[in-house]
């Protein structure tokens, strides 16, 4: 398909994005071997793209669900930074109080309901959430909020996915399934646990728009999501893109993990050459949308804001004892 | 003021949920049946007329998926209300109900909350057998975060089901199939219920029988019969599962001299009885004088033919040859047995139930 895009503006915005959530994520990794990020914690390194080409056209009202891998799809959505971190540590001052840390993120003010480590979980609540949204803004004529669930290729295979896609679509739901296709589920490559054939024509027997494409060109990802969510908005019923990445570090850790031998040979380092941030950087520069200097103080900004973070979350409190039974019950 | 009204179990379902309907404009009634022209054995009848086809819906048969997208609906601030048809069927859900529904609010900080009832049927008779007729409230008791209520009469029915619906958890309501046509008092007026307590259904003197759902009512049976050979039982309908009321069965036993029966719906092995023995022995380690007894059904799925099946499920026979046998009134067996016994068909509740049900 021919691909649009995005205004220059756009461009730097969404390579800003991207490298904030690289940067965030080499500063847990960095950090985690103190020892004191002590939760199991799903890096999104390699996958920028996606959580920031989508997010791009979502406003606070429009809500994400998310899953394992969250932090970028959180921060994308606006999600508070330093209170990830602090969840991370297992402060009072994590976004969930320290009762979750990396694998149940939420941010309600940023429209980030939630991501859960259950694969399969979020789905249907998504739906759920986007049924109740058409239910109740049914009198708002042309405009409605949308609601986001991202999910991976192991997702796809879970029966609680197609049960919500045959309701989404019989519901004719605001609702965008963003399916990020890295080929691997922990260390099972895809065509251990599929057959060989896409996934998005499995989501288009459904009877919805699916369609794939390179989650690795935000650009692209910026121009499929565009008119995905302008759809949903406008009551064309869920969406469904397939987007192609790859995860750098291990499944889960902040380390390396290519000696391991579960990918082909060369296959991490050629999805490297297609980086996304190097991708958009080459974009920018060769566009003469922005120029070295610029892309230096982006990175002098974001290493400052991640240290602020970093010192923020590292003063968090320690839940009181006390508190870990409360909650049970609304 | 009173506003007393006689009707049945299932009327009194029906009643609750629309009084729920009217009460809570984000209430949604789904579930598998709702709205076709059987009703859920007429519990849901004219409330899609009533409420609208976007409100009272039936659904796809994916009950795991439903589940997550009536816990999402539930965060969005609906008030979904979940029907199956047979509790058997809620096991296809349990990843949702255990993993989210149970969990949000507590893993979220208390930042988001899961207003949502499930509502289960206990099949019996009629050849229910292995996959219709299971009794699983033990097991879902379980979980912590997931509140799990068995009503028994039509006024605890009603007020239950409009307070699970006003609950801002996530709420199993339990019925079995065999109180469906029970007929009793309906209050409307009586003060909300809260989903804690046991209900005294007879008061006594002699013997203490705590029991659950439908087993209340045989215990009754067995109590009435009792009394008129002079035996005074007390009978404590267990109807919270998740929230034993030990303390009620304690203050029971103090005036019952410690002699203490148990009667569940379930094989023993998943009888939320043995919870109850437990918490009542370790709160109140000297309440029970006696050794207690635990009548329930047998540790093996209950087969279909009802040649056998009517030989599985343990009633008011059962219960009032166990309480004579604690009292040392063997005696009186073959006289109360005798005007237990009855010649309707025992895979039958009643003769207004004709197969199939």
């Amino acid at each position: 398909m021919t691909v649009m895009s995005p205004a220059s503006a756009d461009l730097k915005h969404l390579y800003y994005q991207m490298l904030r959530i690289r940067r965030a994520e080499e500063a847990i990794a960095r950090r985690y071997a103190e020892q004191q990020m002590r939760c199991p914690t799903h890096l999104c390194i390699g996958e920028e793209a996606i959580a920031v080409g989508v997010s791009a056209h979502l406003t606070v009202q429009d809500k994400v669900f998310s899953n394992h891998r969250g932090h970028g799809h959180y921060l994308a959505k606006g999600g508070d930074l330093p209170r990830l971190l602090a969840e991370l540590y297992g402060f009072a001052e994590g976004c969930c109080g320290g009762r979750g840390g990396s694998m149940h993120l939420t941010d309600l003010e940023a429209g980030f309901v939630a991501s859960t480590p259950i694969v399969g979980g979020t789905v249907p609540l998504a739906a759920g959430y986007a049924w109740a949204e058409k239910i109740k803004q049914k009198a708002v004529e042309g405009h409605r909020n949308v609601v986001v669930i991202f999910f991976g290729d192991g997702c796809f295979e879970e029966g609680v996915m197609h049960e919500t896609l045959n309701f989404a679509v019989l519901k004719q739901l605001p609702l965008l399934f963003i399916c990020e296709n890295n080929q691997y589920s922990v260390m099972t490559a895809l065509a251990e646990r599929q057959p060989k054939r896409d996934i998005y024509p499995i989501a288009a027997a459904h009877g919805l728009t699916a369609v794939n494409g390179d989650g690795n060109r935000v650009d692209e990802v910026y121009e499929l999501a565009r008119v995905a969510v302008a759809n949903a908005r406008n009551g064309l019923g869920p969406q469904f893109l397939e987007l192609h990445t790859h995860r750098w570090p291990e499944h889960c850790g902040p380390n390396e993990d290519d000696d391991l031998g579960y990918r082909s040979p060369g296959e991490l380092a050629e999805w490297k050459l297609r980086c996304p941030l190097l991708q958009t950087r080459q974009m920018l520069l060769a566009k003469q949308l922005s120029n070295d200097t610029e892309l230096a103080q982006m990175e002098t900004q974001l290493a400052e804001e991640i240290e602020q973070a970093f010192e923020w979350a590292l003063q968090g409190t320690r839940p009181t004892i006390d508190s870990m039974g409360q909650h049970l019950y609304a | 003021m009173r506003d007393l009204k006689m009707m049945t179990y299932g009327e009194a379902i029906r009643e609750a949920l629309d009084d729920a309907l009217a009460q809570f404009p984000d209430m949604l009634l789904i579930g598998e049946g709702v709205p076709d022209p059987k009703t859920i054995f007429g519990t849901t009848q004219g409330l899609r007329e009533k409420y609208g086809a976007e409100r009272v819906l039936d659904m796809p048969l994916a009950e795991n998926g439903m589940t997550g997208i009536c816990i999402g609906a539930a965060l969005a601030g609906m008030r979904p209300v979940l029907v199956h048809q047979r509790i058997d069927f809620a096991l296809l859900s349990v990843d949702q109900l255990v993993n989210n529904a149970a969990k949000w609010h507590y893993m979220f900080d208390g930042q988001q909350k899961v207003p949502l009832v499930i509502r289960v049927i206990i099949g019996r008779g009629w050849g229910q057998g292995p996959q219709h007729s299971q009794s699983l409230q033990a097991m879902f008791a379980q979980v912590p975060g997931l509140k799990v209520v068995m009503p028994t009469t039509a006024g605890d029915a009603y007020h239950f089901m409009l307070a699970a619906i006003a609950d801002n958890n996530p709420v199993l309501f339990i019925e079995h199939r065999w109180l469906h046509h029970i007929i009793g008092e309906v209050d409307k007026q009586a003060p909300a219920a809260g989903l804690d307590g046991a209900a005294v259904m007879r008061e006594g003197r002699d013997v203490t029988l705590a029991a659950f759902s439908h087993m209340s009512i045989e215990a009754l049976k067995a109590a009435t019969t009792l009394a008129e050979h002079g035996i005074d039982a007390e009978v404590l309908d267990m109807r919270c599962v998740s929230a034993l009321d030990i303390e009620s069965v304690a203050a029971s036993l103090a005036k019952t001299g410690g002699k203490l029966l148990i009667a569940d719906c379930a094989p023993e092995m998943a009888s939320s009885g043995h919870q109850l023995l437990s918490k009542l022995v370790l709160a109140h380690g000297d309440s029970l004088k006696q050794a207690p007894r635990l009548i329930v059904y047998p540790n093996h799925p209950v087969p279909t033919s009802h040649y056998v099946a009517n030989h599985y499920y343990p009633g008011a026979e059962q219960i009032a040859s166990a309480v004579l046998e604690m009292l040392g009134r063997s005696e009186l067996t073959a006289s109360v047995i005798g005007a237990l016994q009855s010649d309707l068909p025992k895979d039958q509740p009643d003769r207004s139930f004709v197969g199939p049900f």
